[in-house]
């Protein structure tokens, strides 16, 4: 690791103004803050250490929806009891992340904005081109080998994955993140790489993020986080999918349903298509399986991960049965 | 059921001569209670006052050369000592590795020039603190010439590669048995480049005592092969040298010579005069030493109709890199597996831009097994046969390869006892015949062995005072059991309790060992222990009978030694430290080794330990001597997303006798989960453009977690075999994850129709 | 250059001074600074689960923890494990007796993460010790072990605390 100062913050608005200054980065858990410290991809001039910053730790659920601090870890969000109750697949996604010891440090902040595992961009001395750490400085990954890269949301200039599992969950849920300064819609608060791979969130410069909050819905209350990978556990996701449904009374037809998708995208990925091929449609194996193929529109594979095409439409399509009972 | 608590038919020790006692027992492990309390020392945490950090850095291109190095920022940085690259670093002796491969020329330096492989050791930073060499390490500025790099065997441009003699190997009549066969079976197998990862990675402290004389604490499963290195570099003798490696936290075979980043830490040190310490980083040790290379197979087997092999033709190849061989033996378990009347098999080594591959559990035998044993399963299928029924029809009286007469098989039992733990009698032969959900369930099955080797071992026994006893060697312990063991063996001779025994190992000082690979040591150290134990105790009752002080003199004809007393038989006994006390002594010790009887120079005596070269010494056997075992294995396979995980696991050894059964357990399914990431996760990725390992950490190149590992059940039907080892017992330590691959693949096909040939098998494969 | 921070780590009840970089992470600290090299590296970077320690009693990764980070935080390491007397806690004691551990590397970190997994309550059923111990690895594949020493102790405690 580069040679950093480190400061503490006890206020919200100071470890705001310390972080304009360029080079000064907060740390909250450090799992992938320091991971890429020592990778050499981020070189801090300035760690603002935001874990002592009062008041943003707190899980509060009411009527309205959940209101998870930015602070909060992953392993408190995911024992919530209110969460586990009326988010099931906010805290499915959060237990099927990482490690015990991972989510015991990670905050929600910190894991909404973790970044790529792509290999070259970890790479920095073995791969000095890549457009996400130094724009227009070429792709190392393009044309090379990619199981692990994203075909949806993609551009000639970057094909990382955003590999996390909450913001698929917050995705399919509607979230809303709040920061210091505003509230953005979940939808909009990842940006796709375009030709600024080196953006991925819209959040500006000492704008910190103070809590996300998830809006009820009977489709939060009965949702899923579905994970696939090779290995069974301790693994980022193959393909996922955050399914959300809520039926009719007739116990059949489908009033509302909401769907993203993970580990195949270079953000977390709300399939719309899907929703609308089945929203108002009877539940059943062949019509979700169907529907379940709109996830993929537009996707593009590159070399060697075409398989997440075939493999992301059967996950979607599992996740709806799960939530609907379809065994 | 496990090995331990196995029905008494099939125990450990059934008829051993020592049976009644401690060796056989299924002690706890000696040295469990330091490595709880976190108090076991491991090389880097040796207490070395004043050492200075050094960090590697490695090339970052697969061939070409290093064109120019500005070391001026890194010298420059807070901290730094001493900035080392081809340009200024100490010039050292060659020294051949392992294999005999000697670096060209008449010197030596660990930091390349020339480059033969990407991540090849180029330069090192020597500060103060772990943290400033390291950020100084980064502020290297190195310019390449960068020439094109064959990465793989799988690139056109590396060709066909070069034959390896040793490894062609026909009799009878093949292509003419094939061509006339009724069943005939032809396919390609393949395995990746995959990893030892032992969990402590490699690394190391030098402290040079004097200019001539100097300390490493290194992990090594070899001290005294490591030893001969380093003195060899420096052009030191063989004791001006001292290897300490009391712990180790895994090798795998990778952990057995001195290595460029060995010889980077040992030139700071002599040159800084300051001891330096060295901590190859994660993504480092993929390339810091070399695993197991990648390998390919073609494999065609004729058959009669009733199952009889008739014809077995295997062509192979496997990589290695473009400075030396290294030849991962893949005719090894195809020559003596099965009785085969004709056969015909050869190897090609192809050299492409890796570090030197190296040994990896079960060298040869792993992929070798996991070609054969899937084509059997594809003949079986091929036969309409039970797959095991096709491998007792082909059970071999005899070893074809060598044509002599095995000191012990017991394979057929261990088809019998594995198969009807785990039900295999139930199973439906159809492809996708069994479910459960969206679940297809698979049983696979396959067989796994071992050779047995042997090498000269060396021991010393002291009795003391006090009724206690010190067993002492060079010999290292590396989760194996060896600490466990000789207590247990000397506890056994000198009738004292296993917990009066302190075993020392791990430290060139003490007596001579070879090296702790091709599953060895257990047997050929007991056998030391065993040998020396009995000289001391003859020594003791000398000692009793003769010495004019001695209480015991002339007593009887001879003297019994048991709970740490000596007397006759009938009257008086005394404690062993009364003995040593009346004949003025506070100690009796012995040494011993089991080279056989010849007058040797101690220079030969040194070669004989470390060097491969005490395996020579020993007598041509007339008997074939293997470990052998079934693995029965059952997979789920989710038939929307191809994710496979293994649900059971029941393993049959044939592994002789186990001196202590529950470590044997232990390393029995250490293998088996080894084999399970082998089978389905292992897999070293590299760039096609320039040979980098894309998966060159713990993420990315998986193996196995807990999650992905089911109670495994183990049954050893082995009895003493002391035909194959003084003291009965077989190859232990690699055995097991012989086998599991193709048991997982076959079970795979079972579950899928789908028959993957190439590991690992993943997700992707079954979609 | 960033000075150097004076700081004081409380761990296994103990007060330790030291002056080290803020980049120091907390697992170099322990090892290279205070002599505490129970806790292991496997890989530094948050894969392996070798460097497990409790802070403020959960266990974390010490490899990504930087050490000015735990300042006015409660540390336990493996050293800390045992009672004052020296009696092995209940975990450690499970691990020798279902021999748990081969080469022994990775078991100061298993043992950490272990007893938290406890006392977590996620040592319910194998299936479940399987998926929260599976942070971490084992090289020498001494899973069937962990899982039946973690299931033992866990029976232990709560016998004891019933
Ligand atoms: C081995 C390993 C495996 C993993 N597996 C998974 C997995 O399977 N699934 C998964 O989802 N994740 C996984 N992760 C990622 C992990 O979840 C994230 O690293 C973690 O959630 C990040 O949170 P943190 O608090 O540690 O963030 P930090 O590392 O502290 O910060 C990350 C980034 O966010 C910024 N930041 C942090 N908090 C705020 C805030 N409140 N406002 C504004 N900016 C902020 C920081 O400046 C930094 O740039 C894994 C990580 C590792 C190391
Ligand atoms: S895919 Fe994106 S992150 Fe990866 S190398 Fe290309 S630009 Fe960099
Ligand atoms: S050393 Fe910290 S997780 Fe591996
Ligand atoms: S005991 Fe060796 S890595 Fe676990």
């Amino acid at each position: 690791m580069n040679d950093f100062d480190y400061l503490r913050a006890t206020a919200l608005d100071e470890a705001s103004t310390l972080a304009k200054t360029p080079g000064t980065m907060f740390l909250a858990g450090g799992t992938t803050l320091i991971d890429l410290a020592k990778c050499g991809v981020e070189r801090p001039g300035t760690l603002v250490d935001i874990t002592r910053l009062p008041d943003l730790s707190a899980v509060t659920v009411d009527e309205a929806g959940a209101t998870i601090g930015a602070l909060a870890t992953m392993s408190r969000v995911a024992v919530d009891a209110a969460v586990t109750e009326r988010y099931p697949a906010v805290s499915e996604a959060l237990l099927l992340a990482a490690s015990a010891q991972l989510r015991n440090m990670a905050t929600i902040g910190g894991n909404l904005m973790q970044r790529t595992r792509c290999a070259y961009f970890r790479d920095p001395a073995g791969y000095p081109a890549c457009n996400k750490r130094m724009p227009g400085s070429g792709c190392s990954a393009l044309e090379n080998v990619t199981r692990d890269h994203a075909i949806l949301g993609t551009s000639d200039q970057c094909i990382a994955l955003y590999p996390g599992d909450l913001s698929v969950a917050l995705t399919a849920l509607g979230a809303t993140v709040r920061t210091t300064s505003r509230e953005i819609p979940i939808a909009r608060f990842f940006v796709e790489p375009g030709d600024r791979p080196d953006r991925e969130t819209v959040l500006e410069r000492g704008e910190i993020v103070t809590a996300v909050h998830v809006p009820a819905s009977a489709a939060a209350a009965n949702s899923t986080y579905l994970k696939v990978r090779d290995r069974q556990s301790y693994e980022f996701a193959a393909a996922s999918a955050a399914v959300g449904l809520e039926l009719e009374e007739d116990g059949r037809t489908i009033r509302d349903i909401r769907v993203a998708l993970g580990g195949v995208a270079t953000v977390p990925w709300r399939a719309e298509a899907v929703e609308a091929a089945l929203r108002g449609r009877r539940l059943g194996e062949t019509t979700i399986r169907e529907a379940s193929r709109a996830a993929v529109e537009g996707a593009r594979s590159w070399y060697a991960n075409g398989y997440k095409i075939e493999l992301a439409c059967r996950v979607v399509a599992r996740a709806i049965m799960e939530v609907g009972g379809i065994k | 059921m496990s090995l331990t608590d196995s029905p008494a038919k099939y125990g450990s020790v059934a008829g051993s001569e020592t049976a009644s006692g401690p060796l056989g027992r299924a002690a706890l492990r000696g040295d469990g209670s330091l490595k709880v309390r976190g108090a076991a020392t491991y090389a880097l945490e040796q207490p070395v006052e004043g050492v200075l950090h050094c960090v590697l850095v490695q090339s970052t291109i697969g061939a070409g050369r290093v064109a120019a190095i500005d070391r001026s920022a890194a010298e420059a940085a807070p901290g730094v000592r001493l900035v080392l690259d081809a340009g200024n670093s100490l010039t050292l002796a060659p020294m051949p590795d392992f294999f005999g491969n000697t670096p060209p020329g008449d010197s030596y330096v660990p930091f390349a020039r020339e480059i033969s492989f990407n991540g090849e050791l180029i330069a090192a930073v020597v500060a103060d603190t772990l943290e400033q060499a390291r950020a100084a390490a980064a502020l290297l500025e190195v310019t390449y010439e960068e020439a094109r790099s064959v990465p793989t065997f799988s690139d056109p441009r590396a060709g066909e590669g070069r034959a390896v003699d040793a490894m062609t190997k026909e009799w009878g009549e093949p292509d003419a048995a094939f061509a006339e066969a009724p069943v005939r079976i032809e396919a390609t197998y393949e395995t990746p480049r995959e990893y030892n990862l032992p969990i402590e990675p490699h690394g190391l402290i030098v402290h040079f005592e004097a200019d001539d004389r100097l300390t490493i604490y290194e992990p090594t499963q070899w001290v005294d092969g490591t030893a001969r290195n380093y003195a060899g570099w420096f052009g030191l003798s063989f004791d001006a040298v001292r290897i300490v490696s009391p712990f180790i936290g895994g090798g795998f075979g990778s952990k057995a010579q001195g290595l460029p980043h060995s010889a980077a830490a040992a030139i700071a040190a002599k040159m800084l005069g300051r001891p330096v310490k060295l901590a190859v980083t994660r993504p480092q040790t993929f390339t810091a030493y070399g695993g197991r290379p990648a390998t390919r197979q073609t494999l065609r087997l004729g058959a009669a109709a009733d199952g009889r092999l008739l014809a077995l033709d295997h062509d192979a190849a496997s990589e290695t890199s473009v400075t030396g061989t290294f030849t991962e033996t893949l005719g090894i378990v195809t020559k003596m597996m099965y009785a085969v009347p004709n056969l015909s098999s050869r190897q090609n080594v192809v050299p492409v831009n890796t570090v030197l591959p190296g040994p990896f559990r079960a060298p040869g035998k792993n992929p070798s097994a996991f070609a054969f044993e899937c084509a059997v399963d594809e003949l079986a299928v091929e036969l309409g046969m039970d797959p095991v029924d096709l491998r007792r029809v082909n059970e071999p009286d005899h070893d074809f390869e060598t044509g002599k007469p095995w000191s012990s098989r017991r394979l057929l039992k261990c088809y019998d006892v594995a198969g009807e733990a785990f039900g295999w009698a139930g199973r439906n032969p159809a492809p996708r015949s069994m479910r459960e959900g969206r679940q297809l369930i698979g049983w696979g099955m396959a067989v796994g062995t071992h050779p047995v080797y042997a090498a000269p071992g060396e021991a010393t026994v002291r009795l003391l005072a006090n009724g206690s006893v010190e067993v002492s060697s060079s010999a290292i312990d590396m989760g194996t059991g060896t600490y466990t063991i000789l207590a247990q063996t000397a506890a056994d001779v000198l009738g004292v309790p296993v917990e009066k025994v302190t075993v020392r190992l791990g430290d060139s000082r003490l007596g001579r060992a070879p090296v702790a690979g091709g599953s060895q040591l257990a047997n050929l150290m007991t056998a030391a222990v065993h040998k020396t134990a009995l000289a001391a105790r003859d020594e003791l009752v000398t000692l009793g009978l003769t010495d004019p002080n001695s209480p015991l003199r002339d007593q009887a004809n001879t003297l019994t030694v048991a709970d740490g007393r000596i007397g006759a038989s009938r009257g008086g006994a005394i404690s062993v430290g009364e003995l040593l006390a009346a004949t003025g002594r506070d100690h009796l010790e012995v040494t011993r080794d089991t080279l056989p009887e010849a007058d040797r120079t101690p220079e030969e005596r040194q070669r004989m330990f470390s060097t491969l070269a005490g395996r020579g010494a020993l007598p041509d056997l007339p008997v074939s001597r293997h470990s052998f075992c079934a693995h029965f294995i059952e997979v789920r396979v989710d038939e929307d997303f191809g994710t496979i995980r293994v649900s059971r696991v029941v393993t049959a050894f044939d592994a002789g006798r186990l001196y202590n059964p529950k470590l044997a357990e232990s390393q029995f399914k250490g293998g088996i989960v080894m084999g399970i990431g082998m089978a389905l996760l292992e897999e070293g990725v590299t760039d096609p453009r320039n040979g980098r390992i894309l998966s060159s950490n713990l993420a990315d190149y998986r193996i196995a977690t807990n999650a992905d590992v089911p109670e495994i059940t183990t049954i050893s039907v082995g009895e003493p075999d002391y035909d194959a080892t003084p003291l009965g017992g077989k190859a232990v330590g690699e055995l097991s994850i012989v086998g599991v691959a193709p048991a997982i693949a076959n079970a795979v096909y079972h579950a899928t129709g789908r028959r993957v040939r190439s590991l690992p098998i993943k997700l992707d494969d079954l979609l | 250059m960033a000075s150097l921070r004076s700081m004081e780590l409380e761990i296994n009840g103990a007060q330790y001074a030291l002056t080290i970089e803020p980049r120091v992470t907390l697992l170099d600290a322990l090892r290279e600074n205070l002599g505490l090299t129970g806790t292991k590296k496997g890989c530094d970077q948050g894969q392996c689960g070798a460097c497990t320690v409790h802070v403020d009693g959960e266990r974390v990764l010490a490899c990504l923890t930087l050490a000015v980070q735990a300042e006015g935080r409660s540390i336990r390491t493996i050293e800390g494990l045992a009672s004052k007397d020296d009696t092995l806690d209940a975990v450690q004691q499970a691990f020798i007796e279902e021999d748990a551990f081969q080469c022994g590397y990775c078991t100061p970190g298993q043992i950490m993460s272990a007893v938290a997994c406890i006392r977590e309550g996620h040592a319910g059923s194998d299936a479940e010790i399987r998926e929260f111990m599976a942070g971490n690895l084992c090289r020498c594949g001494a899973y069937n072990g962990i899982v039946a020493a973690v299931r033992k102790a866990a029976q232990r405690i709560q016998g004891a605390a019933a």
